[in-house]
């Protein structure tokens, strides 16, 4: 008896569509993606107060080791003892390097009312940041 | 009389076989890189938050993120709280947690622009108290 011998039948599968639907996909993805990146200002803040009065200790700087620069409620800006003003950026800029000239190690410290927005704060902080500076104090009144 | 040729058009033929993959590959890049961000309730967004030029780029890695709203909502863990008095201790005990959890831990803060400084005055000593010292302020690049 003759045993018939089975045809092999090509088995593929259709891959035509393949990139059709790679790209509605990339497009659902590109329409979805928001790249939520990280940037900022970046500060370190000074360690918590001891509670230990023993070993707090207390520093008097004068105005050419430390600047004072308040913020006040309706954004002006007081430096060291001068009278309340408004600063631009570049004014800031200037009195900055002005306060670098006479003591490159200079402690700018930032005091913000709080009423003050915390934009008027980013906005020093940030001219401050621009000239390189690192030695900088936040508090508040 | 001069023979006029005529022009054979030939079949131009665009190779379309490694289509598949430049799209294959495109997608695996935005299925990578897509986070899902999910518009909450309490919110900040990015327009709101301050402008500045000297800004660094965060390590996504070792941060958490606190909100804090126009109104002093303060939002961490996607817990909504308050600092009213010295008694609401929320922002302190999540972050000794984090820090236990992570010591190189980074705060960074999502702040509305127009918010009171006092409120982000009282988070700051919360942290100061927990330890977590590196913060970052988030903000948008000038562009002029």
């Amino acid at each position: 008896m003759k045993i018939g011998r089975k045809r092999k039948g090509k088995a593929e599968i259709p891959t035509s569509s393949m990139s059709d639907i790679a790209f509605l996909l990339i497009i659902f993805f590109m329409a979805t993606t928001k790249f939520d990146v990280k940037e900022g200002i970046r500060i370190v803040l000074p360690q918590a107060a001891a509670e230990d009065t023993q070993q707090a200790q207390t520093l008097t700087l004068t105005e050419k080791e430390m600047t004072r620069m308040q913020i006040t409620a309706d954004g002006m800006i007081v430096v060291n003892n001068e009278a309340p003003r408004t600063f631009e950026s570049a004014e800031l800029d200037a009195l900055i390097q002005q306060k670098l000239k006479v003591n490159t190690e200079m402690i700018f410290k930032v005091i913000t009312d709080r009423q003050a927005k915390y934009n008027d704060m980013i906005r020093v902080v940030d001219r401050l940041k621009a000239a390189k500076i690192e030695k900088i104090s936040l508090s508040t009144n | 009389m001069a023979k006029l040729k005529r022009e054979r058009s030939r079949e131009t033929n665009i190779p379309s076989g490694s289509m598949s993959d430049i799209a294959f590959l495109l997608l695996l890049f935005f299925m990578v890189s897509t986070v899902f961000v999910q518009e909450k309730q309490f919110w900040v967004e990015r327009d709101r938050w301050p402008i500045a030029e000297s800004i660094e780029r965060i390590p996504r890695n070792h941060t958490t993120t606190i909100y804090v709203m126009r109104d002093e909502t303060i939002l961490i863990d996607d817990v909504p709280t308050r600092i009213d008095s010295a008694e609401d201790t929320f922002v302190f005990s999540t972050l000794v947690r984090k820090r236990e959890d992570d010591p190189e831990i980074v705060v960074c803060f999502r702040t509305d622009r127009d918010t009171m400084y006092g409120v982000m005055s009282d988070v700051m000593r919360q942290l100061q108290d927990a330890n977590t010292l590196v913060v970052a302020f988030e903000t948008q690049q000038r562009r002029d």
